[in-house]
């Protein structure tokens, strides 16, 4: 699973919602039952995201790593006008017009227009971070010492058998002292820093973005404050004085969300559903027989090595 | 005549470009889609995933009679033996609808859906989620209660070996013969030795299978105290070998017959004859089953532990 980063790069075309893709790929008719599933609340059903041990000093705890946000929004499909078969994507090569067949594409950095540097998956994978099992606590800050922009995405942690103890112990210090703990965290492939806060009598884990991520603020507006007479600040206070709140998360609905929730169910019910024509194996190839594929990728094997 | 197989490529779950390569195959009447066959499942080894589901694909016949209808318990190695492992009881939710399954009751009162591997379709699944081991108990799950066979696990503690284990099952064949029941032998594919009295009736209870052990545990430990415990204590154990009979529970697993061990090298646990037992307690033989070793002696003659299901015989008290 990705945390931030890897969300924000997908193109529009798999606009799926990340907890789409883990999961089977033909969905058909499960529309009412996605349509009127509320926001999921965080409990043991959430998915794991990874297991391991967070420790520092003596301390180790068990613990998985699961979701805290589902975003919950409504991906369409992309259909084919004519007879509604889902459309897939390909990839072209406008030199030859042709598709181009996934072991024939390789990544490139563009260094200049149009000249690249070409980049292998195993160089890729040498820069990598190892895997690892431990969240390894190296820092405790002040909660209020770290600034909200450098939180990027949130997880919870959830004590594994034999950890609740110090999980419990360590919720309920972090909350008094108002500290955190700073981390780092290897999650698919990337290393994240990482605060683990206290929070609703569990352990959070926020990634971080990097210091060098942050757009210094500095000249995007003119910090000059002379020339603002005492009067009008007053004014302005006055102002906000009688807008103020409690902040309450309930209040912000995801308007276009609903609605479009609400349009899927007037449809369901006026039966205005299609259906796409009973799917022949995606790339119109018989599937092979067990044996004779296993054969055939273990002859390949032999070759390439 | 092999046709070319329908290899796709999709972006892993992280969306983050890393690919994960599925092919379709044909098995038992279903399409299974299989992923990284091409993944180096015991590392310097030069045994991928296709390899993994060849060893088991071909030792189906003798291996699948005895993961019939028992709470599978999977032990995946997602990055290979190498890399990190992870257990599990309860049976993948993602599954496709043709996977029998079973409820289990477990401690605590709640109950676990497994997966019963009762053919050829269901093991290719299983090992496609690189499950190297598979794990089952001594009873069926209709029957959870009942165990089909008593065991004697003989565990070598540091300074013993397989040669020690041999010796200590001899011993214990030797008590069992005079007790007039049959005993069967197999590796456990790591460094000890199991030995299987089976039972294949109704109404055994566990309690009374694990009381048997025990009181053959202590004899045998009386009788050879320098070669033998009974005690779980690491210290106690060194130079010894442990008969853990606390494995006669309806809660404990083992590692099942001609199952691949997460080792450097595809070792199996593997059906051992007495004389191959005989030549181990004198160092003749090792005892070290490889996989291609296993798929020989199996094509050759078939599944060696079929008694083992198949005697029924009623434990003498003791």
């Amino acid at each position: 699973m990705a945390a931030g980063k890897g969300r924000r790069s997908k193109s529009a075309l798999s606009d799926r919602g990340r907890r789409g893709q883990g999961r089977s790929k033909r969905q058909g008719d499960q529309l009412p039952q996605k349509v009127t599933g509320k926001v999921r609340q965080t409990t043991e059903t959430s998915p794991e995201v990874w297991r391991g041990t967070i420790s520092f000093s003596l301390v180790a705890i068990p613990v998985r790593l699961v979701e805290a946000i589902s975003p919950g929004r409504v991906s369409f499909h992309l259909l084919h006008r004519k007879d509604y078969s889902p459309l897939v994507s390909r990839m072209l090569c406008p030199n030859e017009g042709k598709i181009v067949p996934s072991e024939e594409i390789i990544r490139g950095y563009e260094y200049k227009p149009g000249k690249y540097i070409p980049v292998s998956a195993a160089e890729l994978e040498s820069v990598s971070p190892e895997r690892s099992r431990t969240i390894e606590v190296t820092d405790f800050v002040s909660v209020g010492d770290v600034d909200s922009v450098y939180f990027d995405y949130q997880y919870y942690l959830v004590p594994m058998k034999g950890g609740e103890k110090p999980y419990r112990l360590l919720v309920e210090v972090l909350k008094r002292t108002a500290k955190a703990g700073v981390a780092s965290l290897v999650l698919a492939e990337r290393e994240y820093p990482v605060l683990i806060r206290s929070k609703d009598g569990l352990l959070a884990v926020n990634t971080l973005h990097y210091a060098s991520e942050i757009v210094p603020p500095k000249g995007l507006a003119d910090a000059e404050t002379r020339g603002q007479g005492e009067a009008e600040k007053e004014r302005m206070k006055q102002t906000i004085r009688k807008m103020v709140a409690r902040f309450d998360p309930e209040k912000y609905a995801d308007q276009r969300r609903e609605k479009i929730v609400a349009l899927l169910k007037r449809k369901i019910k006026g039966k205005s559903l299609v259906q796409a024509p009973e799917a022949e194996e995606v790339e119109g190839k018989a599937p092979s027989d067990l044996a004779d594929l296993l054969e055939t990728s273990m002859r390949k094997r032999e070759k390439s090595a | 005549m092999s046709a070319k197989p329908d290899v796709r490529v999709r972006s892993g779950p992280a969306g983050n470009g890393r690919t994960q390569r599925s092919t379709v195959a044909r098995v038992g009447g279903v399409e299974l889609t299989l992923t990284n066959l091409d993944k180096e499942l015991y590392p310097g080894y030069g045994f991928t995933k296709a390899r993994l589901l060849d060893y088991y694909r071909r030792i189906s016949r003798s291996i699948l009679p005895h993961l019939r209808d028992r709470a599978l318990t999977l032990k995946r190695f997602p990055d290979g033996t190498g890399g990190p492992f992870f257990f599990e009881k309860r049976c993948p939710p993602a599954r496709p609808g043709w996977v029998p399954i079973a409820s289990v009751p477990r401690i605590g009162g709640e109950s676990t859906t497994a997966c019963l591997v009762n053919d050829l379709r269901t093991l290719i699944w299983v090992e496609n989620l690189a499950s190297i081991e598979l794990h089952v108990p001594l009873a069926r799950a209709r029957s959870s209660h009942t165990p089909d066979a008593v065991v004697f696990d003989l565990d070598p503690g540091d300074g013993a070996g397989i040669a020690d284990c041999c010796r200590v099952a001899l011993i214990i064949r030797e008590m069992l013969v005079r007790l007039r029941v049959s005993c069967w032998a197999k590796t456990s594919g790591m460094k000890g030795l199991h030995v299987l009295v089976p039972l294949n009736r109704e109404g055994v209870t566990f309690e009374r299978a694990r009381d048997f052990s025990k009181a053959v545990a202590l004899l045998v430990q009386r009788n050879h105290p320098e070669l033998v415990t009974t005690l779980l204590a690491k210290p106690e154990r060194t130079g010894k070998v442990f008969i853990n009979w606390a494995q006669n529970s309806s809660t404990k697993t083992m590692v099942a017959v001609y199952s691949l061990r997460a080792r450097e090298a595809p070792v199996v646990s593997f059906p051992a004859t007495w004389s191959e037992v005989e030549d181990g307690a004198d160092g003749r033989a090792k005892l070290t089953i490889l996989h291609s070793d296993a798929l020989r002696r199996v094509e050759k003659s078939g599944d060696l532990f079929s008694e083992v299901l198949a005697r029924r015989q009623t434990l003498p008290i003791l």
